[in-house]
């Protein structure tokens, strides 16, 4: 039972950030746009919880410019994609690659820290001091664990119940059909961007200043790409992008088990490997999925 | 739309990342006359610093030269990094396993990479014509898997018993075999990059595979309706890719690397497909393209030892030309 315990917990921990990512990464894809961007977002917002919370001495402080850096960043991807046209895919991965260099710039130029830096703040812990039973690893999991399904119930409600979500489906769907009915789908896109940005903030703030607490560069080690794998795994879904982000918390949590428990004498390497093999068949099976349902 | 419309539609967002750079490097008191001095020492100038520009040009140019396939028939694929690893694997497996005089076992270590490479890339063509699955994630996680593959190999069934510490390698390879020295670059390498481009320039430009590719890429539709196989075509497209990214793997273990290493070239694969669509999606111009590229990744290396700017700057300066390179300053290149 304890190992259940600790296993289910290992599994949200590692699973927040790519389920909240993906989760609010859906208004972009929903929008018709192909965000790689996120993974660098997450990584910016990481650096930036890190950076002012420990300047400030408050993890708040930090989430907030977490969340700021985010937006700004955002809102810029989106000038270059809406406005001037730039490639989505080509400008995201940009964007994702400006965020590499840019942290490890800062984290040099500000703090004269080179490779890592750790975070003097962490995100509260709502259950705590239960030393044994069950409750004893749920002591582990933040604040923003915590407020995951909240955040999953807002981003479904947005999506699927509000007067911006049925936008947003309709840009993405039928750009032009929107536009002619009086939507403005620049301004639109401009929101659902943003509303992604908010999300890579939360999941950037949950990775580094509450999983572990301080910033390594590339952190995110992928983690962006994994909630895009999950969205596509979900079928453009909120529910079911959420539970394939658990799939990857699950595998993530299975790959530090195997490392810990290693009976079978399998190279840490292939146990790591399993979230992008896994990454490939869930699109691979997404991809049979829509041409089955194309087809008559 | 005439060429220098075009070349102007490329050369601003260019000019615009390497000027907000520049304030970016000023602004966090760097001295701008000695970056750029520092920038063109290290590319140009300094001694031996445009042969390392060319020794970075060549995996650059080869995998930009396969994703201009890809490109052409409408593949997004991404995978350039893993393909180059891959090749890099099957190279250096060739190499130091097999017996027998330099000039059999050097082809077939090039062959084997290139090889290699075609698979990987082949793997990721294969699950889009076949099944649809997305490219662009499918070739982002191969590549991660390369990485840990190569990882594990130079930790373990390839592994150097000589090194220690942080950075996995396989033993370097046999001196006969090496097509350059540690210097990285040399004649032989160089006539093999000038084959590859005008092998890629015939393929792309001349031939009738190279015609339908771009037919299927921008008219699928109509390419389908015209009697093309327009599945075995983009197939094709990835063939090539990984075949070229293939061959630059290779080619690094038996140049300048002299054998295989983990973390060796993490962004290279990334870079290469900014340096196609900054050579406007034309052989001629991603030679240029690559030669550019090529010498601001020379200078990365060499600035921390002339500047007190971190090497991150200039990866920023990588990022920022990515991010705003196909901005419509001009033109329009559609992917929804």
């Amino acid at each position: 039972m304890e190992f259940l315990d600790q296993f289910t917990v290992t599994t949200l921990r590692a699973a927040t950030p790519i389920l909240i990512a993906g989760v609010f990464g859906l208004f972009s894809i929903r929008a018709g746009i192909f965000h790689l961007g996120i993974e660098g977002l997450m990584l910016a917002s990481a650096f930036s919880a890190v950076a002012a919370g420990s300047v400030s001495g408050s993890v708040w402080i930090g989430l907030l410019a977490a969340i700021a850096v985010s937006l700004a960043l955002s809102a810029a991807y989106w000038f270059l994609i809406d406005r001037l046209k730039a490639d989505t895919v080509i400008a995201g991965l940009g964007l994702t690659a400006l965020c590499v260099g840019g942290t490890a710039y800062a984290m040099q130029t500000i703090f004269d820290q080179r490779g890592q830096m750790a975070s003097t703040v962490r995100l509260p812990r709502p259950v705590s001091g239960v030393q044994d039973g069950p409750l004893a690893y749920v002591s582990e999991l933040t604040v923003i664990t915590w407020m995951t399904p909240i955040l999953i119930l807002a981003a479904w409600i947005l999506l699927r119940r509000s007067r911006l979500g049925l936008q947003i489906a309709a840009v993405g769907d039928y750009p032009y059909g929107a536009e002619v009915a009086g939507v403005n789908a620049s301004r639109v896109r401009l929101l659902a961007i943003l509303i992604t940005g908010f999300g890579c903030a939360v999941a950037g703030t949950q990775l580094a200043v509450g999983d572990v607490a301080g910033f390594s560069e590339n952190m995110t080690n992928g983690r962006g790409f994994f909630a895009l794998a999950a969205m596509l795994f979900g079928g453009f879904s909120v529910i079911h992008t959420a539970i394939g982000g658990l799939f990857f918390g699950f595998a993530d949590a299975f790959g530090i088990f195997m490392q810990l428990n290693d009976r079978t004498g399998l190279p840490t390497q292939f146990v790591l490997m399993a979230p992008f093999i896994l990454t490939i068949v869930i699109v691979t099976g997404s991809g049979i999925l829509k041409r089955r349902r194309n087809q008559p | 739309m005439s060429i220098a419309i075009r070349l102007l539609g490329i050369g601003l967002p260019v000019l615009l990342a390497v000027a907000l750079s520049l304030v970016l490097f000023s602004a966090t008191g760097h001295d701008v006359h000695e970056v750029v001095l520092g920038v063109t020492e290290g590319a140009i100038t300094g001694f031996g610093s445009f042969w390392q520009t060319l020794r970075w040009t060549m995996p650059l140019l080869l995998i930009a030269l396969g994703f201009l396939f890809c490109l052409r028939a409408g593949e997004f694929n991404i995978g350039g990094q893993g393909q180059l690893l891959m090749g890099g694997l099957g190279c250096v497996a060739v190499a130091l396993l097999m017996p027998g005089p330099a000039i059999l076992v050097v082809p077939v270590a090039v062959l084997v990479g290139m090889v290699f490479g075609v698979a990987w890339s082949g793997l990721a063509g294969y699950l889009k014509v076949r099944f649809g699955a997305d490219e662009v994630i499918v070739t982002l996680m191969l590549n991660f898997i390369a990485v840990l593959f190569v990882s594990w190999v130079t930790t373990g069934p390839l592994k150097d018993p000589a090194v220690r510490g942080e950075t996995a390698s396989t033993p370097t390879v046999d001196s006969a075999l090496r097509l350059s020295g540690g210097d990285g670059m040399s004649i032989r390498l160089l006539t093999i990059m000038a084959l590859a481009a005008l092998v890629a320039w015939l393929v792309a430009e001349r031939s009738r595979t190279g015609l339908q590719l771009r037919y299927a890429g921008e008219a699928m539709e109509a390419a389908h309706w015209q009697g093309m196989k327009v599945d075995r075509l983009k197939l094709t497209a990835y063939l090539l890719a990984g075949a070229f990214a293939g061959l630059a793997g290779a080619l690094e273990v038996l140049g300048p690397n002299g054998r295989l290493v983990t973390g060796a070239t993490p962004t290279i694969g990334f870079t290469a497909i900014v340096v196609t669509i900054v050579g406007l999606s034309r052989v001629p111009g991603i030679i240029f393209a690559a030669l550019l590229f090529g010498g601001l990744q020379a200078a990365i290396l060499f600035l921390p030892i002339v500047s007190d700017l971190p090497s991150s700057g200039l990866k920023i300066l990588e990022g920022l030309i990515a991010l705003l390179v196909t901005a419509q300053l001009i033109l329009r290149r559609g992917r929804s």
